[in-house]
């Protein structure tokens, strides 16, 4: 019985990770083959080349400067979405699981109303709320609209973290005459760190996979993350699969590397934000 | 006091570095007022804005970019907004009318129905199986989990292009070895031919995305069982089959509750595959493309936001449905 246990956990294990690897590993074998070998339909590549990530990212033409430009601006509106909803993540959860004040549970109780609501319901209205402002094709509406989507759950998961940390150490320090702030700044930001990295990382892998809201917020090349070039590229007919994939596998390298880095990190965010 | 520098060991020294001396006159006085329970003097008002000052930014982005924006989809379904066909007037159910006799709409409907069964059964079936894999701790653990975790932490246009590979009709991996074990003729297993099979296709690639997700917390409530349970059942006679279905899933429930509500909530506003995968196609239109395609291609706006208001009020009332049917409260 012992072996037939074995063996079950084994193919367990087999089929986990074939489910997860499989399409990666063969997105990853056709971007490193030539279109007439990607047609013969090897299991492995057979004779490697890095060609296609060449022809993407630095030979001549207009595709390469279109993908650096989208790799800039992805970055730099998920960079910016992640530390705009970090820092005033960190500063509401620590009032609201910390400090009374008066409307605290009104405002609580929005927080967590908005996320029970999908984030689509907003779509229409924010993108006429941006072309209202001019803010369509600017990082500004873009990095604004992530923040404004991530905040609740953010919020969340380090109201969660906090009202879990012991409360002992503040309460001396205050006791000793520290400010609030103070009491944030040398207390509570270091104890809370590793739920701030788990918070941090969610909403970077989160404003990463965004399509629809930069689809209709960013109608030129100007401010349109890597996610859309590549679905635009998906419909032009000239681009070839095996370029496609390269395309795909460079999109997907930072988010995967940061899921395998820190996937505990990851996990424990993910687990705190559902305990709803 | 001795603000000024901070400390190496920030969480220790701190309250050190902070606390009055009790060798000048004011010094003691404060220390007097915080045994007496009294907020320090000069800080009081300080302390009493501190909180709101903290919320101000969330509030705002709260109530201007999600409320506000909430309340115009419910306010402005009920009104004529295009563009194309100014003013915005008031116009009843004119938009719901609309948009119940378009059939291109209602195809949309009955496949977001087929989207959500397939991908609610199949990503909740899936994650059960891979939380009762990933629940006793064994060596690469936790190299398992993070591989698990993959697909969830990747966008979902990039895993449409991930599967098209897997389902090209020439090239494609799943043609290939469905033909080579004689399941099918080569290249017969296509998208955008057949309906079902096509709506199957695509929410295979969601299934693949939100799976991770049920699957730890599924995980995370199982792992709150306590191990003694299972014991007992062995003594009493129970095998590893029964002891999961007479245990381990009822005991599972709260995490295959939230499981199937994630599963809901993405399977009901699915868009980024369908969109990569099958483009405009009415086969396996999602209603959120048919969305995106109302308000952004034809700038009907109104009918836009009535068919977006629909996919919300569904999604809150499945939730809650699922909720109260699945969900138990289980204290150990």
């Amino acid at each position: 019985l012992r072996q037939r246990g074995r063996i079950a956990r084994a193919a367990g294990f087999a089929v986990v990770l074939l489910w997860s690897l499989v399409p990666i590993y063969w997105s990853l074998k056709t971007s490193l083959e030539t279109e007439a070998a990607a047609n013969a339909q090897n299991y492995v590549p057979l004779h490697p080349t890095l060609g296609n990530y060449a022809a993407l990212l630095t030979r001549s033409g207009d595709l390469p400067g279109q993908i650096r430009r989208a790799t800039l601006n992805i970055v730099i509106e998920c960079g910016a979405a992640t530390i705009i909803t970090v820092v005033l993540a960190t500063l509401a959860a620590y009032a609201f699981a910390r400090m009374k004040f008066r409307g605290r549970q009104a405002l609580f109780y929005a927080v967590l109303a908005t996320m029970a609501f999908p984030a689509y319901t907003t779509l229409i209205p924010l993108y006429r709320i941006m072309s209202d402002f001019s803010l369509v094709n600017t990082y500004t509406g873009i990095v604004l609209v992530y923040v404004s989507g991530f905040l609740p759950l953010a919020t969340w998961v380090l109201h969660n973290y906090f009202t879990n940390m012991p409360i002992g150490l503040e309460e001396a320090a205050l006791i000793d005459g520290a400010s609030r702030l103070r009491v944030l700044r040398y207390i509570v930001l270091p104890l809370a760190r590793p739920g701030i990295i788990s918070t941090a990382l969610i909403t970077f892998l989160f404003a990463w996979a965004q399509f629809l809201f930069p689809l209709v917020l960013s109608t030129d090349s100007s401010t349109q993350p890597l996610t859309v070039l590549i679905a635009a590229l998906q419909g032009r007919h000239v681009v070839p699969s095996t370029l496609l994939n390269a395309a795909g596998v460079f999109a997907i390298a930072v988010p995967a590397l940061l899921a395998l880095g820190f996937n505990r990190y990851i996990v424990n965010g993910l687990l705190a934000g559902s305990n709803r | 006091m001795r603000t000024a520098s901070s400390p190496p060991d920030e969480t220790q020294a701190a309250p050190a570095a902070v606390s009055p001396s009790r060798r000048t006159a004011a010094g003691r006085r404060l220390v007097r007022r915080q045994l007496a329970g009294r907020p320090p003097e000069g800080r009081e008002r300080a302390t009493k804005g501190l909180p709101y000052l903290l919320v101000t930014p969330l509030a705002l982005f709260i109530v201007g970019l999600a409320l506000v924006p909430a309340a115009f989809t419910i306010v402005e379904s009920f009104y004529r907004v295009n563009p194309l066909d100014p003013p915005v007037r008031f116009d009843g159910i004119g938009n719901f009318r609309r948009l119940f006799a378009n059939n291109v709409v209602l195809t949309s409907i009955g496949n977001t129905a087929l989207y959500v069964v397939i991908g609610v059964v199949l990503s909740t079936v899936l994650g059960i199986f891979f939380a009762v894999v990933l629940r006793r701790p064994f060596r690469g653990r936790g190299i398992l989990i993070a591989v698990l975790i993959l697909p969830w932490a990747l966008p979902g246009v990039v895993e449409g292009i991930l599967w098209t590979g897997i389902f090209d009709p020439n090239s494609g991996l799943l043609n290939g070895v469905l033909s080579s074990l004689h399941l099918a003729s080569h290249g017969s297993v296509l998208l955008g031919d057949n309906r079902w099979l096509t709506i199957f296709l695509i929410e295979l690639v969601q299934v693949w995305q939100i799976t991770p997700l049920s699957a730890l917390l599924v995980l995370a409530s199982m792992q709150l069982m306590p191990e003694e349970l299972f014991q007992a059942a062995e003594i009493d006679g129970c095998g590893p089959w029964q002891s999961f279905w007479r245990i381990t899933l009822p005991l599972a429930r709260p995490g295959v509750a939230v499981a199937i509500v994630q599963a809901l909530i993405a399977t009901l506003n699915v868009f980024d595959q369908p969109y990569v995968l099958n483009g405009a196609a009415t086969t396996g239109a999602s209603i959120t493309e048919q969305t995106y395609f109302i308000s952004f291609q034809n700038l009907d706006f109104g009918g836009g936001y009535a068919l977006s208001l629909m996919i919300t009020v569904s999604t809150l009332i499945v939730s809650l449905v699922v909720v109260r049917a699945v969900y138990r409260r289980i204290d150990y």
